[in-house]
């Protein structure tokens, strides 16, 4: 599916500056953003260590606040919310997935996607989820009885259990062998083009870069390039 | 150490409690016992106290004894005493005038010993002199033999055989206004007792020590020349109650130190294993680089050993200065003369090596674990701990399956880290068990002082009479406004014997459908008095070695009657081992000079005055002595007012001990979980949603650990009372319902309260960090 240029963007950056620390200490971790995201596109935002990239996905998700400008997503200024704002904000308006996984290692596969999916009223759309990600079969097993590429996947699963407007991915590969890191990518593509599902993933590797929708390159925090891939490659032709 | 500021500063506290109370419960001990011991020797106390039969040749042939280094043959007589408007039975000692006596000593803190030129002067003992104001030049009447005589006081002095004002054995307690000794020259007491001649010999080996085969040659020797009573130091009622003092800072030092040193040795080793789970990457790497094990396993043994020694030496110190206080403040209590505190280094050693053996025990098995890792595992990410089933709730009651997610996070939480879970459950039975240690003393000494003093002491006073009491004097009590009841009764000393053993103890008589007393059966529930037999406290058992249905001779030493008796059954009594007889059989054996009786116990019409009764009682014909049992009750609550001060101290470190352990647990808890609590705030988990997550935890594992911490509680309750335990005070734990509700109760806010700062550190969790650390 291709994504619906004509729409309202459902990410919108202005002028978004985030420094830690001050005086002689201070870190410029993002210098001025300036960014728009449409719905449905795959995006892949490129840099090396230290460019801003994982303090921009931050933001966007309402992790943590911005020092300066506005960030707009599903139609909530982020800028403008509260502790308890973007609690709730995280809640009905992004999905994230993380490089480890991060699930609960005490519930099943499914508790663990259940657990987030009660956020939003819709414990019932759990098995459905895990079904989606093609872990049917594994609702009932715990982290540990569970791969690497399934454990990501389980976490993509929660990650759209909320019903997300935007999925956010910090090196979703990150962890993972090729063959299961294409498996993952490959169905994160798969949510974004038969879904409709706005995804951003964030990531070191140049290689992932070719199956995205639009390329964003980021150094030094700040938003270098941004090119539109005609022709994206399937995740499982990537190599890396 | 710097980032575990927290928990270091919990364990060091822990520990610093522990060796704080063992070195000034020890000390105390020490400083205690060196007191006494020195008074003893100062004062030259009697090691053997010989009542009655024929004294002067004891004396010699126990002068001639090996190892005795002196006896001093002396009267002692109970009388009735009149200080102003009061009147009670106390107690005259013959002294030597002009010099003190060889043995038994006096310590006269103002004015000065009696003279050969003062024959009416008298020397007040200290305690009778506080209760009474008394002071140089005031005078106290005695009733002797020859009717009232009026003493002057020319000193006030202190004895070691009054250090604990007690009467005897059975009447430990006495209120201050029902007791007193006066000392006064062996003239003027032989005068008042109506004797020709001494009616007691101290005996006193030398060095003061204490000898067991010289004072059972002695005390055969005694027996054999008809004394009528045998005491040694340790039977001597002060010294006997004031060694149960000495017996019970000993006990302390032991019990509550070993909770909590074993508490803060709990709290390290949950606190080493988390880091070192934390750390195992690190490990890991170092071992890869080169690291020896020796080098891993030191790294980690620092911090135990820091955190011991920090709470050692600083409760080392702690100690010394409380030991020293502790030691002050109870001899001032007691007014005893001689104070003797030292600094034991010793001591200070112990507490020291105390301190750092724990922590470092505590960190070594966790230290030692780390070096044996291999380094290619130990940086392999490793699977999360707990994972991979259901708890065991779950696995027992299947419906709980159906419990929304968090619930069911919750209870597998539980069970996550097993080993943490089971040093939380530990923490919280040994705080349990050293505040039901504490307050069971509490509960047990209430409920045994109202037992004593409303169910089986049921008068309000007893009247001591001139005489044998008679059917006017009597009447004459009845009649007088603000009595509603009164009955006459005997109060004996006598000494029992039954197969070579023989006791001294007071023979109570009353009817047999008596009203003043309460007959509290063995195992509770009441009796009633047989009637030919005796009933009798049930420490009398082991005593003499009687059983119910055996015999048990009877005598009353200076009174020359003796008879035989049954024991149809022992009583549960808190203070002292009496026996009681009908007054019937009782009256039948002494005959016309008893009456009726020489005691009678009156109990009041509601609301009357009763410093009015007092005074309206005493000034009636015959009366020589009055005793208040509301006195006594308030008596006893004032000694206990120190009693429960240390109690409350002690309630105040279990709570410290308890959260501490709490705090430690809960700190490796949420730290060992900082990536799941930055997802699931990530995913828009509320922060109240996962405080309750984690309160529920916390309370689950709290909540299994107070059932086992109860009954461990109340069972070490048991035994520590126990053994303070003896004929004069009977410690049966006496626990109430609401106490250990409240105990449970006071668990689980100390639980609540531990856990604040960790879910403080939750809530301002920089999740961006957290989960940036975690990718990096």
């Amino acid at each position: 599916m291709e994504p619906d240029r004509a729409s309202e963007p459902v990410v919108v950056l202005r002028g978004v500056r985030k420094t830690y620390g001050e005086g002689a200490v201070a870190v410029h971790a993002l210098r001025g953003v300036e960014l728009e995201i449409l719905p449905e596109e795959f995006v892949v935002l490129l840099g090396p260590s230290g460019s801003g990239k994982t303090t921009l996905l931050n933001l966007i998700g309402g992790i943590e606040p911005a020092s300066e400008g506005e960030i707009v997503v599903g139609g909530s200024d982020v800028t403008e919310l509260d502790e308890e704002g973007r609690t709730r904000f995280r809640r009905e308006t992004v999905g994230f997935v993380f490089q480890f996984f991060n699930l609960i290692p005490t519930l099943t596969a499914l508790e663990n996607v259940e657990l987030v999916a009660e956020l939003g009223g819709g414990a019932e759309r759990a098995p459905e989820m895990l079904e989606r990600v093609g872990l049917g079969d594994r609702m009932d097993h715990f982290p540990a009885q569970l791969s690497g590429g399934e454990q990501q996947r389980v976490a993509v699963a929660r990650a759209l259990a909320g019903g997300p407007r935007v999925l956010l991915g910090d090196e979703p590969t990150g962890a993972l062998d090729l063959e299961t890191g294409r498996r993952v990518l490959g169905l994160l593509h798969e949510l974004s083009h038969e879904l409709g599902q706005t995804v951003l993933l964030v990531t070191h590797n140049a290689a992932i870069a070719r199956m995205a929708d639009r390329v964003l390159r980021m150094r030094d925090g700040r938003i270098v390039g941004d090119e539109r891939n005609e022709a994206p490659l399937a995740a499982e032709r990537l190599e890396w | 150490m710097r980032r575990q500021r927290a928990s270091f500063l919990a364990i060091a506290l822990t520990i610093f409690l522990g060796v704080a109370l063992f070195g000034a419960s020890y000390d105390a001990y020490r400083n205690l016992d060196s007191s006494y011991k020195r008074s003893f020797v100062e004062y030259r106390f009697a090691n053997l106290t010989v009542t009655g039969g024929k004294l002067r040749r004891l004396a010699r042939e126990a002068r001639a004894a090996p190892g005795v280094a002196a006896v001093q043959e002396r009267t002692q007589a109970d009388l009735p005493l009149h200080v102003g408007r009061d009147e009670f039975l106390g107690r005259v000692v013959g002294l030597p005038a002009g010099r003190q006596p060889a043995v038994d000593q006096v310590e006269v803190e103002s004015g000065a010993y009696l003279r050969p030129s003062q024959p009416d002067g008298v020397l007040v003992e200290k305690h009778m002199a506080d209760a009474f104001d008394l002071e140089l030049g005031d005078t106290v009447t005695a009733v002797g033999a020859g009717g009232p005589l009026k003493l002057r006081i020319v000193g006030v002095a202190s004895s070691p055989e009054y250090f604990w004002p007690a009467r005897s054995r059975q009447d430990i307690l006495p209120a201050p206004k029902d007791f007193g000794v006066l000392f006064a020259s062996e003239g003027l007491a032989r005068r008042l007792a109506g004797a020709r001649g001494p009616n007691q010999a101290a005996i006193y080996y030398a060095g003061g020590d204490e000898d067991a085969a010289l004072t059972a040659k002695l005390s055969r020797a005694a027996t054999g020349l008809g004394a009528g009573e045998v005491l040694t130091r340790a039977d001597q009622p002060s010294n006997s109650a004031l060694q149960q003092d000495v017996k019970s800072f000993r006990e302390l030092a032991v019990l509550f130190p070993l909770l909590f040193l074993t508490a803060a040795a709990l709290a390290t080793g949950v606190l080493m294993r988390r880091l070192v789970t934390a750390q195992r990457p690190t490990i890991g790497m170092l071992r890869a680089c080169g690291r020896s094990r020796g080098e891993v396993v030191a790294h980690y043994l620092t911090f135990g050993v820091v955190a011991g020694l920090a709470g050692g030496v600083l409760g080392a110190a702690a100690g010394i200065g409380l030991a020293g206080a502790a030691t002050d403040a109870y001899t001032n209590e007691l007014s005893i003369p001689i104070t003797l505190t030292s600094i034991s280094p010793l001591t200070a050693l112990a507490g020291v090596l105390f301190g750092l053996f724990t922590g470092a025990l505590a960190a070594a098995l966790p230290a030692f674990a780390a070096a044996r890792v291999p380094p290619a595992e130990a940086m392999r990410r490793f699977a999360p701990r707990g994972a991979g089933r259901l708890s065991l709730a779950e696995r027992l009651l299947p419906p709980l399956r159906r419990l929304p997610v968090r619930w069911r996070m919750t209870i597998r939480g539980v069970g996550r880290n097993p080993r943490r879970s089971l040093s939380t459950i530990l923490g919280v039975v040994l705080a349990l068990t050293l505040i039901l240690v504490s307050w069971g003393m509490i509960d047990t000494t209430q409920i045994l002082v109202d037992r004593q003093y409303n169910e089986i002491d049921r008068q309000d006073a007893e009247l001591y009479f001139r005489g044998a009491l008679d059917r006017a004097e009597m009447r004459r009590l009845r009649r007088t406004p603000g009595v509603a009841e009164a009955e006459a009764g005997v109060d004996l000393p006598v000494a029992l014997r039954a197969d070579g053993r023989s006791y001294q103890t007071a023979l109570k008589g009353f009817d047999r459908g008596t009203t003043m007393h309460g007959f509290r059966a063995e195992g509770g529930g009441t009796t009633e008095l047989p009637a030919a037999g005796l009933l009798a406290g049930e420490a009398l058992g082991s005593k003499l070695g009687v059983g119910v249905g055996d015999e048990i001779e009877v005598s009353a030493p200076g009174t020359g009657a003796s008879a035989r008796a049954r024991l149809d059954g022992f009583l549960e009594e808190p203070l002292g081992t009496y026996v009681y007889a009908p007054l019937g059989p009782i009256r039948r054996l002494a005959g016309p000079r008893l009456g009726l009786g020489n005691v009678a116990y009156v109990r009041y019409a509601p609301g009357v005055d009763r410093e009015a009764m007092r005074r309206r009682l005493s000034a009636l014909p015959g009366v020589v002595a009055f005793g208040d049992s509301n006195a006594l009750l308030d008596t006893v609550n004032e000694y206990l007012g120190l009693f429960y001060a240390f109690v409350g101290i002690m309630l105040l470190f279990g709570a410290a001990m308890a959260f501490a352990l709490l705090y430690n647990s809960i700190q490796a808890n949420l730290a060992e979980r900082a990536v799941e609590v930055a997802t699931l705030r990530a995913a828009g988990i509320r922060f109240r949603s996962l405080s309750r997550m984690i309160t529920a935890e916390n309370v689950i594992v709290t909540a299994v650990g107070i059932v086992p911490g109860l009954i461990v509680g109340v069972e070490v309750s048991r035994l520590f009372l126990a053994s303070f335990g003896s004929d004069a005070f009977s410690f049966d734990l006496q626990i109430r319902a609401s106490t250990l509700v409240l105990s449970a109760v006071a668990i689980l806010v100390v639980s609540l309260l531990s856990e604040l700062p960790g879910l403080r550190a939750v809530k301002r969790l920089d999740i961006a960090e957290v989960v940036r650390e975690r990718a990096a």
